[in-house]
């Protein structure tokens, strides 16, 4: 099982090589990279402007012209600032973007794993209890068993 | 009824405008919540039910004063009484009735206003049908709930007062956005604003808990209908949000990790941990502490996210007004914030777990995992969306935090999730051998890697879809396979066919089963948001008798017509479809100017089929009729809304349940399972 897993792993990874697209797309691809000067809040591919339309024809003429991906976002941040990259850049300020992301997660689990440990390990270390019930435990089963009771007759309804 | 002749709007409500009596009413509510938030607290405090019981009756009055005061507003729109501002702004006198209606909450005073009527109504509602709950839980709750009444009733009182005069009518309002007048927009925001306004019952029921020392399971019991109703408001208002996008907006898309959308999505992720995590609460008595801070954390998110989207802080495409209100919401969010956490620390104590974990592979690790994710999810959304605000803040420069940054961030989170969607189902409670586990996992990942190798085979060529389309069959064969372990107990047990066996098993245990299938909603879901790897898009400039290709299809552009209704010029483009030599359908896209806003708008047009939509849309229009075409094709993108169907299927069957009671979970058998014990 565990050898087949890896080897669909690594047919994924070989698929995944891409191919060349054409320049329509390539322009798609950066103008979902992109923000909007024209709209608020919007990739340039999303907006629905006049201008950002002529916008998206230019970057597709330059990607017919041969210019890389780089040179094009270096144009579109002269042009209209750093603000235009709609993915903070991985240094300097952009790069503590992604940082709390990633440490939130990790926090998380750690913090997670940890608790669970800690409840495990009490578990383990408890002594057996007796089966005999106390009255008080013999009273709160009485309880949910009538909870029990009540909730099945009343199934159904809105509480 | 008639709502509109020879686009003359008709009053329906057969009343002239009523507005004069809104704003007494709004204020009048004010002093209903007020008082009944100070009776419920002494009757709390001072364990005096007639105290409490008064307190509620007013809850009630603030509840109708408030539906009087939105009566008003509506009567005002459907007379065209354009000395009131907010109608002014947002309708005009060609708007249909529907749009006149759904006006009501197109703008920030509006949207306020709907939220204090659903916020009193469900509060009364909830206040009075919790009979059954111990009294000072309720008395306490009908404090924090009229609280919340009177922050809102504030708010429309003094800076957002829908009911604010011109000095002078205008002859005719400026009308409705365009964008607004869509179908999905009649019942999106009130969708939304339920789930928003339904969280807070739990949350008042919850901060009553602490407040009351009753710390055991009551709160949970009273709101529980309540949890789920909001859950699923907000769950199919976000999904109607998408689909409006999806229509209206014409960028071929359902999602772009807007502040606005990103503002609902927050509190619907903690919420969702919220669901999962009250599970272990009632089976083992634990997380209660994790509960109570989970309730407290999706309200302040539900509030933050009209915060953000009122305030004018963040620019989205959905902001279609802002206003002065946002200088409120930051003080009483600290005040909820502090208020909440400071409550949660002093009862610390009593709140610890009455029972441990009897292992680490157990069900209840597979519950602390899901909510791990589901708060990874929403911090990392949470800080996308104010990560430009903090930026700028400490740097003075503007950076964009945009969809690939979400993509990138959130999806692999969001496919850990459906991973353990598949996995916790598996898993029993308290304790599982690791045999065990393998031994059940094994038709559910043999059938993951079928997938993954024929769609591979097939030309799927993206590394994320694939791992997407392996997840989804791994978590459909994983909760599929509960449905068949269940219904082969009763098949067994009672002789039944397979058909009554399932229904059986499915009504036997409604709660369970209408989870997992709110489980398969989802993974038909991400299903169509897997299918996005193959999206193609082409746009190009064409003159009548021009086409363009678009995969598999030929679009051929026969002309355009144009028309006139009272509201705007209609361009319809005729879009004839085929495919090979075989005719598809006609399309007809427009694109069209709004006379009383002065805007023009794209009407797209869609062929939808289960394998994938045709989706066009016309971005401009010159005087010789040539225009400019952009097509779509979205493979899978029908999976969504069938999904998102399958969901609220789920809701009904997991609402119809009984509520929960504290039942300990019987000791783990060899290989136990729940579906077949």
């Amino acid at each position: 099982m565990v050898r087949a897993i890896a080897a669909a792993v690594a047919c994924l990874i070989l698929l995944a090589s891409p191919a060349a697209a054409a320049p329509e797309d390539v322009a798609n691809d950066i103008s979902n990279e992109i923000m909007s000067p024209f709209c608020d809040g919007v990739t340039l591919h999303d907006c629905p402007s006049q201008e950002a339309l002529e916008l998206r024809n230019r970057i597709e003429a330059w990607v017919s012209e041969g210019q890389s991906r780089t040179q094009i976002m270096s144009h579109l941040e002269r042009e209209f600032g750093a603000g235009i990259r709609a993915v903070p850049p991985a240094e300097g300020a952009g790069f503590v973007a992604w940082i709390p992301p990633l440490v939130a997660l990790a926090a998380g689990a750690a913090g997670a794993w940890a608790i669970v440990r800690k409840w495990s390990r009490r578990t383990q270390a408890a002594p057996r209890v007796s089966v005999t019930m106390t009255s008080e435990e013999g009273h709160r089963l009485d309880q949910e068993l009538a909870m029990l009771r009540a909730a099945a007759s009343r199934e159904g309804e809105w509480p | 009824m008639p709502l509109e002749v020879q686009g003359q709007s008709l009053n329906p409500l057969g009343l002239g405008s009523l507005a004069g009596l809104g704003r007494p009413s709004l204020l009048t509510a004010l002093a209903f919540a007020a008082a009944g938030a100070v009776l419920c607290l002494l009757g709390a405090r001072k364990a005096r039910r007639d105290l409490s019981d008064a307190g509620i009756r007013a809850s009630v009055a603030a509840a109708a004063f408030t539906v009087f005061a939105t009566f008003c507003l509506l009567t005002a729109f459907f007379a065209h009484d354009f000395s009131i501002a907010y109608v002014a702004s947002y309708s005009s006198r060609s708007l249909t009735g529907a749009y006149t209606f759904s006006a009501l909450w197109g703008g920030m005073e509006g949207s306020l206003l709907l939220w204090a009527l659903l916020l009193t109504v469900l509060g009364a509602i909830a206040l009075r049908r919790a009979s059954s709950a111990p009294r000072d839980l309720v008395a306490w709750a009908g404090a924090v709930f009229s609280s919340i009444s009177c922050f809102f009733l504030f708010l429309l009182a003094v800076p957002a007062d829908p009911f604010a005069r011109l000095a002078t009518a205008p002859a005719d309002g400026q009308g409705l956005n365009p964008l607004l007048q869509s179908p999905g927009m009649l019942i999106h925001p009130p969708l939304l604003y339920l789930g928003f306004v339904g969280f807070s019952i739990p949350f008042a029921f919850g901060v009553a808990a602490l407040l009351s020392k009753r710390l055991d399971d009551e709160w949970l019991r009273a709101t529980r209908r309540w949890t789920l109703l909001a859950w699923s408001s907000l769950s199919i208002g976000i999904v109607l949000g998408g689909a409006w996008a999806y229509t209206e907006l014409g960028w071929g898309g359902y999602w772009a990790w807007d502040p606005v959308e990103n503002a609902s999505f927050m509190p619907w992720l903690t919420a969702t941990a919220f669901l999962h995590s009250i599970v272990i609460q009632e089976k083992r008595r634990m997380l209660k502490v994790w509960n109570l801070s989970l309730i407290l954390l999706t309200y302040v998110l539900a509030v933050f996210g009209t915060f953000l989207t009122r305030s004018g802080i963040l620019s989205s495409i959905h902001t279609f007004s802002e206003g002065d209100v946002g200088k409120y919401f930051l003080p009483y969010l600290a005040l909820v914030l502090i208020a909440g956490i400071a409550l949660i620390a002093t009862r610390r104590d009593a709140l610890s777990s009455e029972n441990r974990l009897d292992s680490l592979l157990s069900r209840e690790s597979a519950f602390i995992a899901n909510n791990v994710l589901f708060l990874a999810a929403a911090f990392t959304v949470l800080w996308g969306t104010v990560y430009p605000i903090v930026n700028e803040w400490l740097t003075g420069l503007r950076l964009s935090v945009g969809p690939p940054f979400f993509n990138r961030a959130f999806i692999p989170i969001g496919l850990a999730i459906i991973a353990l969607t598949g996995l916790g189902p598996l898993i029993s409670w308290r304790r599982m051998r690791a045999a065990g586990l393998l031994r059940l996992l094994r038709v559910p990942l043999a059938i993951a890697v079928a997938v993954v190798a024929a769609l591979g085979l097939g030309g799927v060529d993206s590394f994320g879809a694939l791992l997407a389309f392996g997840l989804c069959a791994f978590t459909a064969t994983a909760v599929g396979s509960e449905f068949v372990r269940g219904s082969r107990v009763h098949r067994r047990r009672e002789a039944l066919s397979w058909p009554a066996a399932l229904s059986r098993t499915v009504a036997r245990n409604r709660r369970r089963y209408g989870g997992y299938v709110v489980h398969l909603g989802v993974v038909l879901i991400v299903i169509g948001f897997a299918g996005g790897w193959a999206k193609v898009e082409r746009s190009r400039e064409l003159d009548p008798g021009e086409s363009m290709r678009i995969g598999a299809y030929a679009l051929s552009y026969e002309g355009l017509r144009s028309s006139e209704t009272p509201e705007k010029q209609v361009n319809d483009a005729a879009i004839r479809v085929t495919r090979g030599s075989e005719p598809v359908t006609m399309l007809h896209p427009q694109r069209n100017f709004h006379l009383a806003s002065r805007q023009t708008q794209s009407e797209v047009a869609i062929r939808t089929t289960p394998l994938e939509d045709l989706y066009v849309v016309v971005t401009a229009v010159d005087a010789d009729s040539a225009i400019v075409l952009r097509a779509f094709v979205n493979p899978l993108t029908w999976w969504i809304w069938a999904g998102a169907l399958v969901m609220l299927g789920g809701m009904g069957v997991l609402m119809s349940g009984p509520s929960p009671v504290t039942v300990p979970v019987p000791a783990p058998r060899r290989l136990s399972h729940a579906a077949a014990s």
